[in-house]
């Protein structure tokens, strides 16, 4: 398969990032600082990631609102326009096809952000175009700026006030030097901040601005550690196929109340039988990462097995997420067993580390 | 690539410093470069006696779990125990402070069959 290149590839390369191919992209897994240095920057202060790979399927006309509710899992009349939120798309059998951020532009605007290569996906999930109702892949036309920290607003508002005003799962249409952009509040690390959608052409010119007050350009391996501390899943990992929405323990993004969406039946079925197996958090002794598909041991009998698992720089330790039996409980003792070693750890709750908003 | 012109290489991205009847044994900036920031080494156990290419030791980092390989075979005398804290001394200094282990060498031909900073320049492509 051919890579595909994001707008600031140039940018990346010219900063020495190490590239990696990340869902049918060539995207940086790091820059100079590293891994460690980049995450530790935005927990304390504030980063910006390259996150052109997201799609952004732009849904448009009447009849948008009924479709979009009748493919994802969680209710559009709980927000407003101008707001965003975070939804499901399932299978009939209630596997999570893709975990997605839906910006509500305008009264019968919708951009819909799929994870990297899956807009065919969500494209079919929402039917044929009909008059004056159209899906576009709008994914080759913009470049997507991260912006996320404890410090992101702040630095951010001294080069693009505007951009740095849009409140949290608020979107909005914001001017950058006579540029349209879309800003949205919304991020994937546990930190407050913003993502901005700019046209390709002018894609490096954002990002030098952003990068000019002092926010540090972070790659995937800081964005994969941050969501994990953040207890955030990840599709191939906590989501996929197998796995739904309630195995996750992400119920509060499905809606029993608006009606029928895809997968909806096999949802209820798995509420009367019983959800398992669960998500749960381990913390584990000492520096050594867990890993995917590690074993969980509770009592010297196999309890599960981590779906994802790394160093925590914040706390120091291991920290891994696994699906478990439901009998699993928070405080529970557990070891992770690896080739030729095992790791003592503790089921705690999520996240692992919690960002003062 | 920083690559010291006194060391021997393995094929495997390890070097070795020859200290008389033993060798220091360490991992190649070639190598830290490509495991990213290392958090984790688990070191052998002093005493142990390895085959040279036996993988004896494991680092893991952000992004992947690695296998180290003794360059020579022998009797494994020390650990660099500061490891243990500060893993990252094989990223800021892999052929100094980051140094894993010293081994008694059995059998000094096995020195001969190493590269050496050319030979491993070539390796890498540098």
């Amino acid at each position: 398969m051919t890579l595909r290149y994001s707008p600031l590839d140039a940018v990346h390369r010219e900063l020495g990032a190490r590239m990696v191919p990340f869902g049918g992209w060539d995207m940086p897994l790091n820059y100079a600082a590293g891994t460690l240095a980049e995450h530790r920057a935005c927990r304390t202060s504030a980063v910006v990631f390259d996150v052109s790979h997201l799609g952004t399927v732009r849904v448009a006309g009447p009849n948008a609102y009924e479709r979009l509710q009748a493919a994802f899992t969680n209710d559009l009349g709980k927000i407003e326009p101008g707001r965003c939120q975070y939804t499901h798309l399932l299978d009939d059998d209630g596997s999570v096809l893709d975990d997605i951020i839906v910006w509500w532009r305008h009264d019968d605007v919708f951009d819909v952000m799929p994870n990297a290569s899956n807009t065919a996906g969500v494209r079919s999930a929402l039917g044929e175009e009909t008059d004056g109702f159209t899906i576009a892949d709008v994914t080759t036309q913009r470049a997507i700026l991260a912006i996320q920290g404890p410090t992101a607003r702040d630095l951010l508002s001294a080069v693009l006030p505007a951009a740095a005003a849009v409140g949290r799962f608020r979107v909005a249409d914001v001017e950058i030097d006579g540029t349209p952009c879309v800003v949205a509040g919304t991020g994937y690390t546990g930190e407050d901040g913003v993502e901005i959608a700019v046209p390709v052409e002018r894609a490096a010119d954002v990002w030098r601005m952003v990068t000019s007050v002092g926010i540090e350009p972070a790659g995937l391996g800081a964005r994969d550690t941050l969501r994990l501390e953040a207890g955030l899943p990840l599709h191939g990992h906590e989501l996929g196929a197998g796995i739904t929405t309630l195995n996750a323990g992400l119920g509060w993004v499905v809606s029993w109340t608006k009606g029928p969406f895809r997968g909806r039946e096999a949802l209820d079925a798995q509420r009367e039988t019983g959800v398992e197996p669960v998500l749960v958090g381990i913390r584990t002794e000492g520096k050594r990462p867990p890993r995917a598909e590690m074993p969980v041991l509770r009592g010297g009998a196999e309890v599960g097995r981590v779906s994802s698992g790394n160093y925590s720089p914040m706390l120091d330790c291991g920290v891994a997420l696994a699906f478990v039996d439901a009998s699993v409980a928070t405080g529970d003792a557990v070891t992770l067993v690896g080739r030729g070693n095992e790791l003592v750890g503790t089921v705690v709750d999520l996240p692992f580390v919690r960002s003062p908003r | 690539m920083n690559i010291p012109e006194d060391l021997r290489y393995s094929r495997d991205h390890e070097w070795v410093r020859v200290e008389g009847s033993a060798a220091r044994i360490g991992i190649t900036d070639f190598a830290q470069d490509n495991l990213g920031d290392v958090v984790f080494v688990d070191l052998p156990d002093v005493g142990r006696v390895v085959e040279a290419s036996e993988a004896f030791s494991e680092v893991e980092s952000t992004k992947s779990v690695s296998e180290i390989f003794a360059p020579i075979g022998g009797a494994i005398t020390q650990v660099n125990a500061a490891l243990g804290d500060s893993a990252e001394l094989l990223n800021s200094d892999p052929y100094g402070e980051g140094w894993i282990c010293v081994i008694e060498v059995a059998d000094p031909a096995q020195l001969d069959e190493l590269l050496d900073a050319a030979g491993y320049r070539a390796l890498i492509g540098d």
